[in-house]
């Protein structure tokens, strides 16, 4: 905690004493303050977490063409902070599982104080540069971007913030709703960094993508231990991807569709599609439905194997099941009070979940977020009762 | 959007110094949609939700209108939740981008996101104005003239068109006949056009570069017992805007 306040101490005089070296320009700072509780049933206990996250904001217009942001993110851990896969999943998959191994499959939440994003766009006439550790966003799936090979959001809180990542990105207006867009996100070798280049153009009522990408990728082999490291065997690959997407709008309808095939240099390749489709009636109901087919997910539950749970826990692969709906059903229920619903439902297996939502506005700055989520599938299956039915509670503080 | 602004707009030069009585709902509501149409406009707005138990919620946006409304960007820079998000309407809000500051991603919506209420207000973005709403959407009738806040005004009512999607069947619609400004509008309910569901009162109204401006303008929503109230803060008209401004690429700054 100490060091959070040193961290916040120093941001503060940073900004007191840069300001007048930033040409005059003032460095505004601003964030959140989120406080969160996630709880889960497994068997016969219910885990809960709760977070403490801090985010400071700083942001200045260097100069008319020129503005630096950054932020910087402190999140802090109480309750249990180790979660055991192997507590979530049947038997069957679990069976094989040596004893000694099993402390190992667990994903660990330690207090972290980390530079998120921090970078510099100058926007020159012909195009915009933008350096450093910032947000990429790809594709207009709402739950899923087949295209995006640097996020996964997560089903419940798709809107949530991704982490941002280093890379140089030089965007190109084209004219009047054309663009390009190229990007290096390096790693410890060429061969290895991302790379991806991305034009979009505008036909009547809708935007079209067509993106190219490579990055490194690690399928890791949850079936194996490597006792000298203490983690699983995984080799670096190259994943490259060919995509499109669009976005517009039909008989009254949005809709939009997004799709990728990637060619693995070890592994198999695989492709993923997502279709959409929302409306808003005139009594406010908003409704969105989303299509998702992943080719790397099983189309029968009974082929789910540690490697599949693994693998989608530690967002190497999206899907678990080839085949998922999502269903949004989200109402104005009263002044500053959002009611709704989503149904993740996987037609692969036949298990869904069920979440009932909800957003209140506390304040001007203040926000609550909740949600209840209820698995009604079968043992064993993407949505399965036990994989842990359970809820969060988020209250978030803008300054 | 655009009457986020220009709340109620008249270019003078434009209204005639014809008798009242010879004008139909037809030249009324044209008038006044031209006022509502200014070339470019530019200026910041505060919106403050008041609900039922009194609760209130403030938000200051900036908005910058060309071609008479038909391109339009809104970025909002109150409160700290909403700082930095902004949203594009081109070809008079056909097309709507939103864009998403914390995650740097721009979402095309379709024209339906329009009946949803402006950052949980008793505006929806179609209560705000697209274009010609008044005139593409609905048929004028002007009705007996009647007397609102001491203002001598036409009274006209506007009924969907059939081809229409517009979320009332009908508006009621005060001008004021000096200035062609609607003081008062009724909003009723898209099924039952006996049922009012909104009304929206205009005042405080000043000359701004010429053209006469309501400063300030209330929505009563019927339904949930909540207003909005729109002050303009700042506004100007006939101001240069370049078309870059209205791209994605400005959008996301």
């Amino acid at each position: 905690m100490n060091k959070w306040i040193f961290l916040c101490v120093l941001l503060l005089l940073s900004s007191l004493f840069l300001s007048p070296i930033l040409s005059g320009e003032r460095v505004e700072i601003f964030g959140y303050f989120e406080s969160q509780f996630m709880g889960a049933g497994i068997k016969d206990r219910f885990y809960q977490l709760y977070t403490n996250k801090l985010r400071v904001d700083l942001q200045s217009d260097v100069s008319e063409t020129i503005t630096f942001s950054a932020n910087f993110d402190y999140i802090n851990y109480l309750g249990k902070k180790q979660w055991n896969i192997l507590d979530f999943l049947t038997d069957d998959v679990t069976a094989s599982i040596p004893r000694e191994a099993r402390p190992f499959y667990v994903i660990a939440f330690s207090d972290e104080t980390f530079l998120d994003n921090a970078y510099i766009k100058m926007r020159f006439k012909p195009f915009d540069l933008i350096v450093g550790k910032q947000q990429i966003s790809l594709g207009t799936g709402y739950v899923w971007n087949p295209t995006d090979i640097f996020n996964v959001k997560d089903p419940l809180d798709p809107t949530y913030e991704q982490p941002g990542h280093t890379a140089l990105r030089v965007e190109v207006p084209l004219g009047s709703g054309s663009s390009l867009t190229a990007l290096y996100s390096p790693e410890e070798e060429w061969k290895y960094s991302a790379k991806l280049i991305r034009y979009k153009n505008r036909v009547s009522h809708f935007d079209f993508h067509i993106i190219a990408a490579e990055k490194q990728w690690v399928f890791h082999d949850y079936t194996r231990l490597d006792t000298a490291t203490g983690g699983f065997p995984g080799k670096p690959q190259k994943r490259s991807l060919l995509g499109a997407d669009t976005a517009g709008e039909a008989f009254g309808l949005g809709i939009w569709a997004e799709f990728a095939y990637n060619w693995m240099e070890e592994s198999k390749d695989f492709c993923e599609l997502v279709i959409g489709g929302d409306y808003t009636f005139d009594f406010q109901t908003y409704v969105m439905v989303e299509y998702y087919r992943n080719t790397l997910g099983k189309t029968d539950h009974k082929n789910y194997g540690i490697n599949d749970w693994m693998r989608f826990y530690a967002s190497e692969q999206k899907a678990i099941a080839r085949d998922q709906v999502y269903l949004l059903i989200q109402h104005p229920a009263m002044a500053l009070l959002d009611l709704g619903l989503i149904s993740v439902y996987s037609l692969s297996d036949g298990s869904a979940a069920l979440v009932p939502t909800l957003r209140y506005s506390l304040s001007d700055n203040v926000d609550v977020f909740a949600y209840l989520n209820v698995n009604l599938g079968g043992a064993g299956k993407v949505f399965g009762k036990n994989t842990g039915s359970g809820g969060l509670l988020r209250v978030r503080v803008y300054f | 959007m655009k009457k986020a602004l220009t709340l109620s707009l008249g270019i003078l030069w434009i209204i005639p110094a014809l008798p009242g009585q010879e004008l139909t709902g037809d030249d009324i509501i044209r008038r006044v949609n031209e006022q509502l149409s200014p070339e470019t406009s530019h200026g910041t707005a505060e919106m403050t939700i008041v609900t039922s138990s009194g609760s209130k919620r403030t938000f200051v946006f900036e908005q910058w209108s060309k071609n008479k409304g038909e391109k339009n960007l809104v970025r909002y820079h109150e409160p700290s939740r909403v700082k930095d998000q902004a949203v594009l309407m081109l070809n008079n809000a056909d097309d709507i981008w939103m864009f998403f500051p914390r995650t740097q991603r721009v979402r095309k919506l379709a024209t339906h996101a329009k009946k949803q209420k402006m950052q949980g207000s008793d505006f929806s973005y179609e209560d705000m104005g697209s274009g010609d709403a008044f005139v593409e959407e609905y048929e004028a009738e002007r009705l007996e003239d009647e007397e609102i806040s001491g203002y001598d005004c036409f009274k006209l009512e506007l009924v969907r068109k059939q081809e229409s999607d517009s979320s009332y069947s009908r508006l009621i619609v005060w001008v004021i006949k000096e200035n062609f400004i609607p003081i008062a509008i009724d909003y009723y309910d898209e099924d039952d056009p006996a049922r009012l569901v909104k009304r929206l009162e205009q005042s405080e109204f000043r000359i701004v570069d010429g053209i006469p401006t309501a400063m300030k303008a209330v929505m009563h929503n019927k339904n949930d017992n909540t207003q909005t109230e729109m002050t303009l803060l700042e506004v100007a008209y006939n101001v240069s805007l370049d078309d870059s401004l209205f791209t994605e690429r400005a959008l996301k700054r």
